[in-house]
C-alpha cells in the first residue's frame, strides 16, 4: 500500500483549484503544450505505428502533464500532486505480476512489451446492461469461453422489478443479485475461483462495499473498477472506494477512458491524456491495473482508423516504459451478429496485443443498447490476440493487416448495424451461439486468417 | 476584411486578445452594436455546426465559447446604450442528475444552446432533482435539461417529472433528457417531453418548441 494515507489527505491539502480554472487554464494549455514540446503527430497511414520514439515521447508527456496538473478533487477542490520522485518511487514498486482468482482457476497477470510472444490476459465483459431474466444464462455465456482469464458480467437495470437507483435501497439489492449470480455462474460452469471484476451495478461506494464477501460475493482475489472523472478528476465516493478495497484486500482497476475530440483535443492528446491516466491508476487510485477505453466523442467506440492508432500508441508508452498492467476495453460500433462487429473486434484485439496490451473485450453497438453484446465478439478479438501473440506478430505486419481490416468497415462507421440482441444470437436455455452466428464467425476468422493471422485453431 | 468581420474572425479561432482588441475597436468606432451581435451570432452558429461536422472538437468550442463571453463584456456598456440586446430563445436550466459526476455531454449541450441564442443556467453535476425545479423557477426558464450517463442514475431523470408533478409545475416546462444510456422509450416511460440523441438534436429540438410557443 504505496503512500495510500498520503495520496487522499492530499484531497484536502492540495492547492485550492476551481472546475473551470482547472479545465481551461491548467488542463487544456498543459495538454496542448506537451503535445508539442514532445511532437507527438497522428499518421493515419499507420494505425499501428511501430515508432519507439514516439511511444517514448507520449510516455514524458504524459509524466509531465500528470505532475504538472495534478488530479481536482471535485468535492474539496483540491489538486492533489504527486512528486516525480513520488511516481518513480511507485513504479519501481509496482510488482508487474499478480496472481489473481482461486483454487484451480488462478491465473498469473504479468505485464507484456510490444510485440511480445506472451498472450494477453483476457477478461470477457458485455460492459452492458441485460435483462434481469437474462442475467444469469448471460453470466454463463461470458464465464465458460474458454479464452476467457477473467470475467466482468452483465450489468443489471432492475433487480426484483425494480429500477436501479444510485445510492438508494434498489441499488442494494441490485448489488448483491450481480455478484451472487456471477458468482454462481462461474459454479455452474466449473470455474468456480474464476477471477472476477464486479460489480459494475454499484455505482455509489456504499454499492461496492456492500458486495465485499469472500463466500457469496466479490474476493479478496478478484477486482473492482473505480473510475476516473473526466477529465483527470476524482471525488470523495470515488476515493471511498479506493480507501475501502485497499484495506478490504482487493484488486482495484481504474477506469479511464480519455475522449477523442474532448478537453484533450483529437488523437494526439487524447493518447497523452489516456497514458497519464495509468500513472494516475498506479499512484492515487493505487491500482493493480488500468482498464482503458479511450472513445470518439461522436460515436463512443474505438475501432476507428484514429482510435486504434490512439490504443496502440498508448500501450506501447505504457508498457514499454513501465511493468504497470492495462487493459484495452474495445468499444465497437456495429451490434451483435453482423459481420462489421466481427471484423472490428479482430482490429482493436491484434492492434492492442501487439503493442504489449491485454484485452477487455468488447463493448458492441456503441456501447448503448440494452441486451446488445454477446461473448462471440469477445472470442474474436481474444482469438486474433493470442493468435498474434504466440506467433510474434511485429507491428509492422499487424499495421498491414489492420489496414486490410479497416477498408472492411470504416466507410461505415457513422451508419454501423445495430445487429441482434444477446436472446436473438444465443439460445437463451443451452446458452450456446445460434449455429448462424457460428457460421458467421468462421468465415471472418478465415478471412482474418487469410490475411496473416495464425490462429493456433 | 472589415472591424467585424476581424473580430468574428478572432471569436471563431479562439484568440481573446485579438478578439477583444477588435470588440474594443467597434466600441470605438461606434458601430451599431446590434449589426456587430448579429455577426457574432452568425459566427457562433458556424462554430456549432462545424462541431456536428467533427471539423472542430470540444477544445475549439470551448475556446470560441469563452471568448465571446470577454467580447460580450467589452460590448456591454455599448449594447446598454442603444439598447441592443438581442431576444434570447429560450431559458434553459441544465444540470446532470444526483448521483452523477458526468459533466462534458451536458457542456457540449450548453455550449451550443449559448452559441444558438438560449439563455443557460449550468447547475452542474450530481444535482438534486428538487433543486433543479427550484432553480429553474426562481430564473424564469421555460425549459429544463437533465442528463443521466449510467443507468443506476436514470432514474433521478423520472425523479425530476414526479417532483414537476407533485407541486404542479408540469406544464410550465419543456423537459428534455439526455445521455448515453437514454432512449425514446425512457423518455416515454417516464414523462419527458424529449429526448437530445446527440447536442445538436438537443439544440434543434429547443429552436423547435420555443418557435412553436
Amino acid at each position: 500500500m504505496y503512500k495510500l494515507w498520503e495520496f487522499l489527505e492530499r484531497a484536502h491539502t492540495g492547492p485550492f483549484c476551481e472546475n473551470d480554472e482547472f479545465t481551461f487554464k491548467i488542463f487544456m494549455p498543459k495538454v496542448k503544450e506537451v503535445v508539442k514540446k514532445y511532437n507527438i503527430k497522428f499518421d493515419p497511414n499507420n494505425p499501428v505505428p511501430s515508432d519507439d520514439d514516439l511511444a517514448d515521447r507520449v510516455w514524458k508527456a504524459a509524466v509531465e502533464l500528470f505532475l504538472e496538473v495534478g488530479v481536482l478533487n471535485v468535492d474539496t477542490h483540491r489538486r492533489i500532486m504527486v512528486s516525480e520522485s513520488e511516481l518513480k518511487e511507485a513504479l519501481y514498486h509496482y510488482p508487474g505480476r499478480f496472481m489473481v482468482g482461486q483454487g484451480s482457476d488462478v491465473r498469473l497477470w504479468e505485464n507484456r512489451h510490444p510485440e511480445e510472444t506472451k498472450a494477453p490476459f483476457c477478461i470477457f465483459s458485455p460492459d452492458i446492461t441485460y435483462d434481469e431474466e437474462l442475467m444469469l444464462p448471460s453470466s454463463i455465456a461470458y464465464v465458460q469461453e474458454p479464452l476467457a482469464d477473467g470475467v466482468c458480467g452483465p450489468i443489471l437495470e432492475e433487480s426484483i422489478g425494480m429500477k436501479i437507483k444510485s445510492g438508494a435501497p434498489s441499488e442494494m439489492s441490485g448489488v448483491l443479485q450481480h455478484a451472487m449470480t456471477l458468482r454462481q455462474a462461474c459454479r455452474m460452469v466449473g470455474r468456480p475461483g474464476m477471477f472476477m471484476v464486479a460489480v459494475g451495478t454499484a455505482q455509489s461506494d456504499t454499492g461496492q462495499i456492500a458486495v465485499s464477501n469472500e463466500e457469496w460475493g466479490v474476493r479478496t482475489s478478484d477486482a473492482r473498477l473505480i473510475g476516473a472523472l473526466t477529465e483527470f478528476r476524482i471525488d470523495n465516493e470515488l476515493m471511498n472506494k479506493i480507501a475501502h478495497l485497499k484495506q478490504y484486500g482487493g484488486h482495484i482497476g481504474c477506469l479511464s477512458g480519455s475522449i477523442y475530440g474532448g478537453y484533450a483535443g483529437r488523437a494526439e492528446g487524447a493518447a497523452v491524456l489516456e497514458v497519464a491516466y495509468h500513472l494516475v491508476g498506479l499512484t492515487i487510485y493505487q491500482g493493480t491495473f488500468n482498464n482503458s477505453f479511450p472513445f470518439h466523442l461522436h460515436y463512443t467506440s474505438n475501432s476507428g482508423r484514429e482510435m486504434l492508432w490512439l490504443v496502440s500508441i498508448k500501450h506501447q508508452a505504457i508498457s514499454r516504459n513501465s511493468r504497470y498492467l492495462s487493459t484495452s476495453n474495445g468499444f465497437l460500433n456495429a451490434g451483435p451478429g453482423t459481420e462489421m462487429v466481427l471484423y472490428e473486434a479482430a482490429a482493436h484485439g491484434l492492434a492492442s496485443t501487439v503493442s504489449g496490451g491485454h484485452l477487455w473485450e468488447a463493448a458492441p453497438t456503441h456501447n448503448k443498447f440494452r441486451n446488445y453484446a454477446t461473448p462471440v465478439e469477445a472470442r474474436m478479438a481474444c482469438e486474433v490476440g493470442h493468435a498474434v501473440a504466440m506467433q510474434g506478430m511485429t507491428r509492422v505486419k499487424a499495421n498491414e493487416i489492420v489496414n486490410k481490416l479497416l477498408a472492411k468497415y470504416e466507410n461505415n462507421i457513422a451508419d454501423a448495424p445495430k445487429g441482434k440482441s444477446f436472446q436473438e444470437c444465443y439460445n437463451v436455455k443451452t446458452v450456446k451461439p445460434e449455429t448462424w452466428y457460428l457460421d458467421m464467425f468462421k468465415k471472418v476468422k478465415d478471412e482474418v486468417a487469410e490475411m496473416g493471422v495464425e490462429f493456433p485453431y | 476584411m472589415s472591424n467585424i468581420e476581424s473580430l468574428v474572425k478572432a471569436v471563431t479561432e479562439g484568440d481573446e486578445t485579438a478578439a477583444v482588441q477588435a470588440a474594443q475597436v467597434v466600441v470605438d468606432e461606434k458601430i451599431p452594436v446590434g449589426a456587430v451581435i448579429d455577426a457574432l451570432t452568425g459566427g457562433m452558429r458556424e462554430i456549432g455546426e462545424q462541431f456536428a461536422r467533427m471539423e472542430i472538437f470540444l477544445p475549439e468550442m470551448m475556446e470560441s465559447a469563452h471568448v465571446m463571453k470577454a467580447v460580450l463584456k467589452v460590448l456591454e456598456p455599448a449594447m446598454k446604450e442603444q439598447s441592443a440586446f438581442s431576444e434570447k430563445k429560450g431559458i434553459v436550466v441544465l444540470a446532470t442528475v444526483e448521483g452523477d459526476m458526468h459533466e462534458i455531454g451536458k457542456d457540449i449541450v450548453m455550449n451550443l444552446l449559448e452559441v444558438h441564442g438560449f439563455e443557460v443556467h449550468d447547475m452542474g453535476i450530481n444535482v438534486n432533482a428538487l433543486d433543479i425545479v427550484n432553480e429553474a423557477v426562481k430564473v424564469g426558464a421555460n425549459i429544463i435539461g437533465v442528463s443521466a450517463l449510467m443507468t443506476t442514475t436514470m432514474p433521478q431523470q423520472r425523479d425530476l417529472i414526479e417532483i414537476l408533478k407533485a407541486k404542479g409545475l408540469r406544464d410550465q416546462f419543456h423537459v428534455i433528457f439526455g445521455g448515453a444510456p437514454v432512449t425514446s422509450e425512457w423518455v416515454e416511460e417516464s414523462g419527458a417531453d424529449s429526448w437530445g440523441e446527440n447536442a445538436a438534436v438537443a439544440v434543434k429540438i429547443l429552436e423547435n418548441v420555443t418557435k412553436e410557443k
